[in-house]
C-alpha cells in the first residue's frame, strides 16, 4: 500500500474511515485507543496504517479509555501530536483525563462517535455522551457528513495546536460511522501545506526540568483556569480563520455555524449532526411550498459562537431547536444553550424545543415537517419541550 | 517571571500549572502504611533438592553465559554435576513452579551442561591446596556419599584416603549405573578431580576383612563409613537360590565391571524400581528377550517414569499385576520358567499406593531361562562393626552423621537404606562439614534452611510466555543395542533457551519491573540490585504486585 495510491483521490468510505484518513494525513505521532462499537474501525484502519509504515506513529495498545487518554496526555506533554478515538461509555471513562488534557493545555484530538449511553444498552446514536463532557473545556465540533468528518479532523489539529486546547470531533453512530459516502481524500502535500508540524510551546524537556499539573494553591488556580476561558475565546477566531484557510486551500468550508435560508425566515430550526442533512431536504420542500423556513446548523458547539448565533436567530419570528439529547429534569441541551444566548437580547423570539431520536431512533423528513407545522401553528410554546416520535 | 504573585500580571502566568521547583521537597514517604522490602525467598527447586543446590542462581548464570560461575555455584553443594546432571531423578523438577504453567524447567539438563563445561574448561585452572599430613580422614566406600565427603574435605586441604573393595573407585556409580546413563569416562573425570586434590584411593580393600575400625582410628582423625546398601532382597519363593536366578545389583555390577555373566535367551526381571528397569534395559542391550514383571500397575511403579518410558521404547516388555510364586526348574536344575499369580489392586497401603491382592487360582507359567530379582536393596547389616548402634535398616546416626562412637561417622544408603545419588552426596557433604567442625576448621555448623518455598500462586505469571521445555536430544532407536550414552546433552543454544524459561521464583534477577512500575520513582538501581527510597515510597505495593517472582514483600509500617 502506497500513500499516493490511497490519497489525493475520491474514495467511497465510511465516516469512521474518514476519521482514519484525516489522522493519517495529519501525521499524528502517537495513537492510543481502546476499541468500542461504533468507533472500532477508526483505530483498526489506523493500526494498519501504523503497521504498514504508512503512518509513522507509535500505536499504543491500552487496557481502557482512561489509559488511552492518559497515554495521549503523556505523549502530548512530551511535545508530539496525539490522537485517540472513542464513543459513549469509553468517553465517560475518559472523563477525568479529559480534564487533565484541558488543564495541561494539550492539543490532543479525540474523535467521538456519538452513541447513546446505557443502560439500556445501545450502540446507536444520540448526543448525550459528548454533551456530558460539555464543561471539561474541550473544543467540540459536530459533523454532518463523512467529508466534513475528514476535513474537521485536519482542522481540529490546527485549531487545537494554535490555542492549546484538546478538540473533540463528533460524528453520529452508524448514520455516519458505518455509512459509506464519496469522500475527497486530499493529497499529503495539500494537507502538509495546510497543517505544519506541531511545535509545542511547552513540553517535558530534561534540559529544563519542570513539573506539570502539580498542586496549585488558591493564589494561582483561578488565574490559570481563566486562561482556559481566554483560550476558548481565542479559539472562536482561530476556528473561523482555520476554516477560511481550509476553504481557500481545499475548496470546502463549513463555518462555525451554517445558516441556510435564514435571511427572510419566519421560523428557523436549529440542528446539529446528521439531522441537519435531513432538515436541508425538508427546508427546500417547504420553501417550494412557499413557507419561509430557515435552518441553522451548529457545528462548533464549544466555544459557542454566541455573536453569530444571536445575529442570525434574533431575526426570526420563532425558533425551533431540535435536540437528539436530553438533560433529564430540564430539557434539550442545545435549546438551553440557545435560550441562554438570546435571553439578554431586546428581541427574543419564542423558542420551541423538540427532543427526538434518542438511542438511534430514526429522524425522518416527516418528523421535521411535523415540527415545522407545529411551530407555524402556535404562537408560543406551551411546554418546556415537546417529544417527537415517542410512544408514551 | 514575577516571584510575588501579588505583582503578577496576566502575561506572567504560565498557561498551565508548571513548577520549576523540585518536587523532592515533598517527602511522600510519610504517607506510607506498608513498606516494601527486597527479600529473596526459597525457590521450590532448591527446597526439593536433597543437596540444596542453588539452582536458581546457576540457571541465572547459565542464561548470562557465565558457565564457569554456574559450575562453581553447583560445586558449593554438589561436587559432581556431570554425574547428577545425568542420573539424578530430579525432585527439583517435580517441585518446579513452572510445571503449573506449562512444563517444568529441564534442570538436570542444565546441570549436566554446566557439569560437562566444568570438567572440560574449569577444572584445569583450579588452584589446589596441598593435602595436610597432620589431619587425615579415612572414608570407607567410594560411592557418591564417600566421594562427596572426600571432595569437601580435600578441597580444604585435609588429607583423605578412600577405601574401596572393587578394583576401581565409584561404588554404585560404577557398578550399579549402566554406561548408557552414565558413561565411565565421565565418572573417571569426576573422580580425577579428587585425585588432583590429593585424595588417595586404596582399592581392592574390603572393610571388615582387610580393615578394621580400631586400626583406622589409630591412623586417622576421623572415619566416614559410606558402604551403601547393596544386598538384594529375596523374593521369598521356592527355588530362588538356583544358579539361573540372579540378584539385580550383582548382575549390574558384573556387566558394569566387564565380568562375565551367564544370561539365558529369555530373561525375566522382577521388580518395579530403578534397579529393575536398569536390569531390564541392560539385558535387552545384551540381546535377550526381556520381560519386566511388576505386581502393581505402572502408576505405582517407584522407578522414574522417564526410565520406564525409555525401557518400553527399547523393547522391554512390561507386565503388570503379576507376582512370582515359584521358580520352575528342569531336571538338570536349570531355570525353565516362573510360576506366577495374577494380582488386583486393593485399598492403599502405608506407602499410599494401592496394595496388590492375589487373585486365587490365577496361577500361570511364564517360560524363562534367567530370572533377575530386583525388588529392592538392603544394607548388609552383618558387615557393620558390632560396636556401632544400628537401626532396622542401617547404621544409627544423628543428622550430622555421628555414630555412637567418637570420630566415626556414617552416611548415605548405609544409614538411610537405599535412596538416591543426590541424597548420598548431600550426606557426604554434611559429614564433611561436621568433620571440619570437629577438627576445629569451622566455627559453626550451618543452620537448616527453614524458609517456606515460593509457591506458584505467589508469582505474577503475566510476564511469562508459554513455552515448552527444550527436550533433551537423544540417540535414535538404532544405537540402543549398545551401551552408548543415550542423552546427548544440550547444545549451547538449547541451554540458553531452557535457562531463559526459569521463573527465578523468589529471587530477584534484576528484570526491572519494580523500577519501571514504581509511580513514585522510588526504586533506585544499584550495581547488583535495587533499593527503595523510603523518603518518597508511598507503600502502594505496585512493585510487589508486578514482581513476577515474589522477591518483594510488603510489611505493615513499623513491623520491620
Amino acid at each position: 500500500m502506497k500513500l499516493e495510491a490511497i490519497t489525493g483521490t475520491k474514495k467511497v468510505v465510511t465516516g469512521n474511515h474518514a476519521v482514519s484518513y484525516g489522522v493519517l494525513l495529519s501525521r499524528a505521532q502517537v495513537i492510543a485507543a481502546y476499541p468500542i462499537t461504533p468507533q472500532t474501525q477508526i483505530v483498526e484502519l489506523l493500526s494498519e496504517f501504523c503497521a504498514t509504515g504508512l503512518l509513522k506513529a507509535k500505536f499504543i495498545k491500552v487496557e481502557s479509555e482512561h489509559s488511552a487518554m492518559s497515554a495521549c496526555v503523556g505523549a502530548a506533554i512530551s511535545g508530539v501530536r496525539a490522537f485517540t478515538a472513542t464513543s459513549a461509555h469509553g468517553l465517560a471513562l475518559m472523563h477525568e483525563m479529559l480534564h487533565w488534557a484541558v488543564g495541561a493545555r494539550l492539543p490532543i484530538v479525540v474523535a467521538n462517535v456519538n452513541r447513546a449511553m446505557g443502560p439500556g444498552w445501545s450502540v446507536w446514536t444520540d448526543q448525550n455522551d459528548s454533551l456530558s463532557q460539555r464543561d471539561v473545556g474541550m473544543i467540540q465540533l459536530y459533523c454532518e457528513s463523512n467529508q466534513e468528518v475528514l476535513d474537521t479532523v485536519i482542522q481540529a489539529f490546527k485549531i487545537g495546536e494554535k490555542v492549546l486546547l484538546p478538540v473533540m470531533v463528533i460524528l453520529d453512530a452508524f448514520v455516519l460511522s458505518h455509512t459509506s459516502e464519496p469522500v475527497d481524500i486530499p493529497s499529503q502535500e495539500m494537507v502538509d501545506n495546510f497543517l505544519p508540524p506541531y511545535k509545542p510551546q511547552h513540553y517535558l524537556n530534561i534540559e529544563h526540568p519542570a513539573s506539570y499539573g502539580g498542586l496549585t494553591n488558591p493564589d494561582h488556580y483561578f488565574e490559570i483556569r481563566i486562561k482556559i476561558e481566554m483560550a476558548h475565546r481565542a479559539a472562536l477566531k482561530v476556528a473561523e480563520e482555520v476554516d477560511k484557510e481550509f476553504q481557500e486551500k481545499f475548496g470546502r468550508g463549513y463555518g462555525l455555524v451554517e445558516p441556510v435560508n435564514c435571511d427572510d425566515a419566519k421560523v428557523i430550526i436549529v440542528t446539529s449532526g446528521t439531522i441537519t442533512g435531513t432538515a436541508r431536504e425538508v427546508i427546500d420542500k417547504e420553501r417550494r411550498k412557499g413557507r419561509k423556513v430557515g435552518l441553522l446548523k451548529i457545528r462548533l458547539f464549544r466555544p459557542t459562537p454566541r455573536e453569530r448565533i444571536r445575529e442570525i436567530l434574533t431575526r426570526a419570528e420563532k425558533i425551533a431547536v431540535i435536540d437528539r439529547n436530553i438533560s433529564f429534569g430540564h430539557s434539550g441541551i442545545f435549546a438551553q444553550e440557545i435560550k441562554s444566548i438570546l435571553y439578554n437580547e431586546p428581541r427574543r423570539p419564542p423558542i420551541f424545543n423538540f427532543i427526538i431520536g434518542l438511542g438511534g431512533r430514526d429522524v425522518r423528513p416527516e418528523d421535521i415537517e411535523e415540527i415545522i407545522d407545529y411551530v407555524f401553528k402556535k404562537d408560543q410554546p406551551t411546554e418546556d419541550f415537546t417529544l417527537r416520535g415517542v410512544r408514551l | 517571571m514575577a516571584r510575588n504573585f501579588k505583582e503578577m500580571k496576566e502575561a506572567d502566568y504560565p498557561i498551565c500549572a508548571i513548577s520549576l521547583e523540585t518536587t523532592l521537597l515533598n517527602k511522600t514517604g510519610t504517607w506510607r502504611i506498608f513498606r516494601p522490602r527486597y527479600e529473596n525467598k526459597l525457590p521450590p527447586c532448591q527446597d526439593a533438592c536433597p543437596a540444596g543446590e542453588d539452582i536458581q542462581r546457576y540457571i541465572y548464570l547459565a542464561s548470562k553465559r557465565d558457565y564457569e560461575e554456574g559450575y562453581r555455584t553447583i560445586l558449593e553443594r554438589n561436587p559432581f554435576p556431570a554425574i547428577t546432571g545425568r542420573v539424578c531423578f530430579h525432585p527439583c523438577e517435580d517441585a518446579c513452579n513452572r510445571k503449573e504453567y506449562d512444563e517444568p524447567i529441564g534442570i538436570h539438563n542444565i546441570e549436566r551442561f554446566l557439569g560437562d563445561y566444568g570438567l572440560k574448561n574449569v577444572e584445569k585452572k583450579e588452584k589446589r591446596k596441598k593435602p595436610e599430613e597432620k589431619r587425615r580422614v579415612a572414608i570407607i566406600g567410594s560411592g557418591p556419599a564417600g566421594l562427596a565427603c572426600a571432595y569437601y574435605l580435600s578441597r580444604e586441604g585435609i588429607g583423605v584416603e578412600v577405601f574401596e573393595k572393587e578394583r576401581l573407585p565409584g561404588g554404585l556409580l560404577r557398578t550399579g549405573i549402566p554406561a548408557y546413563r552414565l558413561p565411565k569416562n565421565i565418572l573417571d573425570k569426576e573422580i580425577e578431580k579428587l585425585e588432583k586434590n590429593g585424595v588417595k584411593f586404596i582399592t581392592n580393600t574390603t572393610f571388615g576383612k582387610d580393615l578394621t575400625l580400631d586400626v583406622l582410628l589409630e591412623k586417622f582423625s576421623a572415619v566416614f563409613l559410606a558402604i551403601g546398601a547393596q544386598k538384594e532382597r529375596d523374593l521369598e519363593i521356592p527355588q530362588e537360590e538356583q544358579k539361573g536366578v540372579l540378584e539385580g545389583i550383582a548382575f549390574l555390577r558384573s556387566v558394569n565391571l566387564g565380568k562375565g555373566v551367564h544370561l539365558g535367551k529369555r530373561v525375566l526381571v522382577i521388580g518395579g524400581g530403578n534397579t529393575a528397569v536398569d536390569c531390564a534395559r541392560v539385558a535387552k542391550r545384551l540381546g535377550r528377550i526381556t520381560t519386566l514383571l511388576y505386581r502393581r500397575t505402572k502408576q505405582e511403579m517407584p522407578a522414574s517414569p522417564e526410565e520406564v518410558a525409555e525401557a518400553e521404547k527399547e523393547g522391554v516388555k512390561i507386565e503388570f499385576l503379576i507376582a512370582p510364586v515359584k521358580v520352575l526348574l528342569t531336571r538338570q536344575k536349570t531355570v525353565k520358567g516362573l510360576e506366577c499369580l495374577r494380582m488386583k489392586l486393593g485399598a492403599p497401603d502405608s506407602s499410599g499406593r494401592r496394595r496388590p491382592i492375589p487373585i486365587k487360582g490365577s496361577n500361570f507359567t511364564i517360560p524363562a531361562d534367567t530370572i533377575i530379582k530386583a525388588i529392592g536393596e538392603v544394607v548388609e547389616l552383618e558387615s557393620i562393626p558390632a560396636e556401632l548402634e544400628k537401626t532396622e535398616w542401617g547404621i544409627k546416626t544423628d543428622i550430622w552423621g555421628n555414630t555412637n562412637k567418637k570420630n566415626i561417622l556414617a552416611g548415605g544408603d548405609c544409614v538411610t537404606g537405599p535412596r538416591t545419588v543426590v541424597a548420598a552426596i548431600a550426606a557426604g557433604r554434611r559429614t564433611a562439614e561436621k568433620i571440619r567442625f570437629d577438627l576445629g576448621m569451622k566455627e559453626k555448623l550451618s543452620d537448616e534452611d527453614k524458609r517456606e518455598p515460593v509457591r506458584f500462586a505467589q508469582l505474577n505469571t503475566f510476564y511469562f510466555e508459554k513455552q515448552p521445555q527444550v527436550k533433551m536430544p537423544q540417540i535414535e532407536k538404532r544405537g540402543r543395542e549398545t551401551f552408548k550414552e543415550i542423552n546427548l546433552g544440550y547444545k549451547e543454544e538449547e541451554l540458553l533457551t531452557e535457562a531463559g524459561r526459569c521463573f527465578s521464583c523468589g529471587v530477584c534477577n534484576r528484570c526491572d519491573n519494580c523500577y519501571v512500575f514504581c509511580p513514585d520513582l522510588s526504586v533506585k538501581k544499584l550495581e547488583d540490585g535495587y533499593e527503595f527510597d523510603y523518603d518518597y515510597c508511598k507503600g502502594c505495593g505496585i512493585c510487589a504486585a508486578e514482581c513476577p517472582r515474589s522477591a518483594i514483600t510488603m510489611y505493615p509500617e513499623g513491623e520491620i
